[in-house]
């Protein structure tokens, strides 16, 4: 019985597959998720939350309040004007923006309600939620309950213009005392105005983060498998045959790439249109648009799927290094976990992930329902495109270098 | 038809081909022998365009192999040892990829395809997915697939391995036809008999070089090899082995038998036979073995061509 475990044990140390699935891809998910969930790393840089700020009043008063947000802990504020911060929204590169409306200083002043308002994209509502949270109770302090204790001694002196100056001080002192206290900025009703710049019309966000995070990561098993095809080929002899023939090696090779890409492009086509069928996702409305992204995605990934076949010498090989990429790109990339949900250390790092600038397209298409002439729509296709591109060409060197090689 | 002229190949230190040269004639069958790791692979892979040599030159069909890359493809067909095939597609769809790759239109190609099918006896299941044939059968599509544009050479890397005797046979069958109607083949074989049934010429190929070549008879004749008388006995005394010895110069000794060597097998047979009765000894068998491919090849490179 011993013998069998200790054979046992050394066929399995042996299997450099086998330990890579038990210790390294675990290993690595571990640190990713943690990562991810910001239960480690990124020092308190990292942590802070930026608030992208337009004050258009820029009077005393409000670049007074803007400074004391900027002073909080955890807060980085970043100022621009109002059609900038609400691009930035639209676009997806800000959940939300706080403006200060013209007339915000004057308001204060006269103890009227500030025009304050939160401009939000409603696809990201656990993000907009946690911001809007945090804002307003420091907001109240900075400006609610000063405003509030104006109007009501203005309210005070107006309903009574005959009373002597101590008296009036004395009750007025009190007034603020009673504004100061925790208990009022607890009930004070909040006076930020919420408008949301993207809202739901015809995809929920959350149907869409599903499919787009689904399919892309699931594309991206399959034209693995589909490039590793080229390593079976090797082995049963076919490719040797195909070189004998008068097709040229970089044929043979795009031959695999083109057909990887029809089979992806195939395979999100059906992606879409199942979740159209069972979940509603509304698509016919941006067929171009679709198309032109799930052509930059098939592009991208069976590029990847090429690539790290091309550095593999077995399909075994391409099994345990894909899986290991596959799952490390979808959990920084956003399809597992939506990334704003990551520190911001990590959202940064999504964009080395095909997943990042597929998922972003295909919310461009879905939901913040950019034209397909966009700028920002059609960066996301060149970025797809170009990553795609680059791992073609290693993918070729590499595959001359291990797989054309006739020894 | 093939010239073959210095070639030589080096995989890091090692020296696959030291500097090889040969021709071979229109029509003709040429076989490329050796053991294993004598270069003969390397050879093949060579002329058959896929590795590149170091230095020397080889022209198919009057093409240079590394000038004319292309045309010297379209000329050739090669029949790999490996079954290089895709088992979920039937005979006829691997057929049609095969010969898609050589730019013969659909209507020849479908023409050509059901031409070599039937001669392979392989039309009626033309349909059926080769991963539901026999070892045999998909065989005879591996080499079907070569055949279709028609080359002019053919390349053969022991075609023959490890199939039914049926397969074999019609192998056998549509490999003379070739041969009959005037295509060149390169032929690497570890079965002797095929060799010398349909070769005209024979290269033997050791260590990365030729080290003999010709016909089976010039072989013979060039390496003046002799037929052997084999008398095997039960037991043989020292005394009885010198007194014959000291009558036959041209002997070697094994465990349970003397290996007569004669130039001159109809005359020596009986002379062997009395002196070995008139000296004693207890002979038990007499085996005469002619010369052969197998002798000569193990005369040259010390090793059976299975090895």
């Amino acid at each position: 019985m011993l013998k069998l475990t200790i054979k046992d044990l050394k066929l399995f140390f042996a299997d450099k597959r086998a330990l890579l699935l038990t210790f390294a891809i675990p290993i690595a998910l571990i640190t990713l998720f943690a990562l991810a969930y910001g239960s480690m790393g990124g020092g308190k840089e990292s942590n802070q939350t930026k608030i992208t700020i337009a004050d258009e009043d820029k009077t005393n008063e409000s670049k007074s309040v803007i400074q004391q947000i900027d002073l909080l802990k955890g807060f980085r504020v970043v100022q621009t004007t109002t059609d900038s911060a609400e691009l930035l929204v639209k676009k997806g590169d800000e959940a939300a923006i706080l403006i200060f409306h013209k007339g915000f200083g004057d308001s204060l002043n006269a103890g009227c309600k500030p025009p304050i308002e939160f401009k939000y994209d409603a696809a990201k509502d656990a993000e907009v939620a946690i911001l809007l949270g945090a804002l307003e109770g420091n907001l109240i302090g900075m400006i609610g309950t000063k405003s509030m204790e104006k109007n009501a001694i203005k309210q005070f002196d107006t309903e009574n213009p005959t009373m002597d100056s101590i008296t009036r001080k004395t009750i007025h002192d009190q007034i603020s005392k009673n504004f100061s206290s925790d208990e009022s900025k607890k009930q004070t009703e909040s006076f930020i105005k919420k408008t949301p710049l993207i809202a739901e019309e015809e995809n929920s966000p959350n149907l869409i983060q599903a499919v787009a995070g689904t399919a892309i990561m699931m594309l991206l098993f399959s034209v693995t498998g589909m490039g590793a095809s080229l390593l079976d080929e090797k082995q049963e002899g076919t490719l040797k045959k195909l070189m004998y023939s008068p097709l040229h090696a970089n044929s043979i090779l795009f031959g695999k790439m083109i057909s990887t890409n029809i089979v992806s492009v195939f395979q999100l086509m059906v992606m879409f249109v199942f979740a159209q069928l069972a979940f509603g996702l509304e698509i016919t409305k941006h067929i171009p648009s679709l198309l032109l992204m799930i052509m930059a995605t098939s592009y991208a990934c069976s590029s990847l799927g090429v690539f790290i076949a091309s550095f593999a010498k077995t399909r075994q090989q391409v099994q345990g290094m894909s899986t290991l990429i596959i799952l490390v790109m979808s959990g920084i990339g956003g399809s597992m976990i939506p990334i704003f949900f990551m520190p911001i250390f990590m959202q940064k790092l999504a964009i080395i992930s095909i997943n990042y600038w597929s998922i972003q397209g295909f919310f461009d298409v879905f939901w913040r329902m950019l034209p397909i002439t966009d700028i920002t729509f059609l960066t996301r296709i060149l970025v797809l495109v170009l990553i795609g591109t680059v791992l073609n060409i290693i993918a070729l060197q590499m595959f001359k270098k291990n797989s054309l090689k006739i020894s | 038809m093939i010239k073959v002229t210095n070639l030589k190949k080096s995989f890091n230190s090692i020296e696959a081909l030291k500097g090889i040269s040969f021709d071979i004639k229109q029509g003709e069958f040429y076989g490329l022998l050796g053991p294993n790791g004598a270069g003969k692979t390397t050879t093949i892979n060579i002329m058959s365009t896929i590795l590149e040599q170091d230095e020397g030159t080889v022209t198919i069909n009057g093409f240079d192999l590394k000038l004319n890359t292309k045309d010297c493809k379209k000329t050739i067909g090669v029949v790999p040892q490996e079954i290089a095939l895709y088992d979920e597609l039937s005979a006829y769809s691997n057929l049609m990829f095969w010969g898609s790759l050589y730019n013969i239109s659909k209507a020849d190609l479908k023409l050509r395809i059901n031409e070599t099918l039937k001669l392979f006896g392989l039309f009626d299941r033309r349909n059926d997915k080769v991963k539901t044939y026999s070892g045999g059968m998909k065989r005879r599509v591996n080499i079907a697939s070569a055949l279709l544009h028609n080359p002019k050479v053919i390349f053969m890397d022991e075609p023959t391995v490890g199939i039914d005797p049926q397969s074999r046979n019609l192998i056998f069958e549509v490999i003379e036809k070739l041969h009959n109607d005037g295509m060149t083949i390169i032929y690497t074989t570890h079965y002797m008999q095929e060799a010398e049934r349909f070769c005209d010429r024979i290269g033997i190929i050791d260590k990365g070089e030729i080290i003999a070549q010709g016909t089976l008879d010039e072989l013979k004749t060039t390496l003046k090899m002799n037929e052997t008388i084999v008398v095997s006995y039960n037991t043989i005394s020292d005394e009885i082995f010198t007194k014959i010895s000291a009558q036959w110069k041209d002997l070697k000794r094994t465990e349970n038998a003397i290996h007569f060597y004669s130039s001159n097998i109809k005359n020596d047979l009986s002379k062997v036979i009395i002196m070995c009765s008139d000296l004693g000894l207890d002979i038990l068998n007499i085996d005469i073995q002619k010369v052969n491919l197998e002798s000569i090849f193990l005369n040259l490179t010390g090793k059976q061509l299975r090895d």
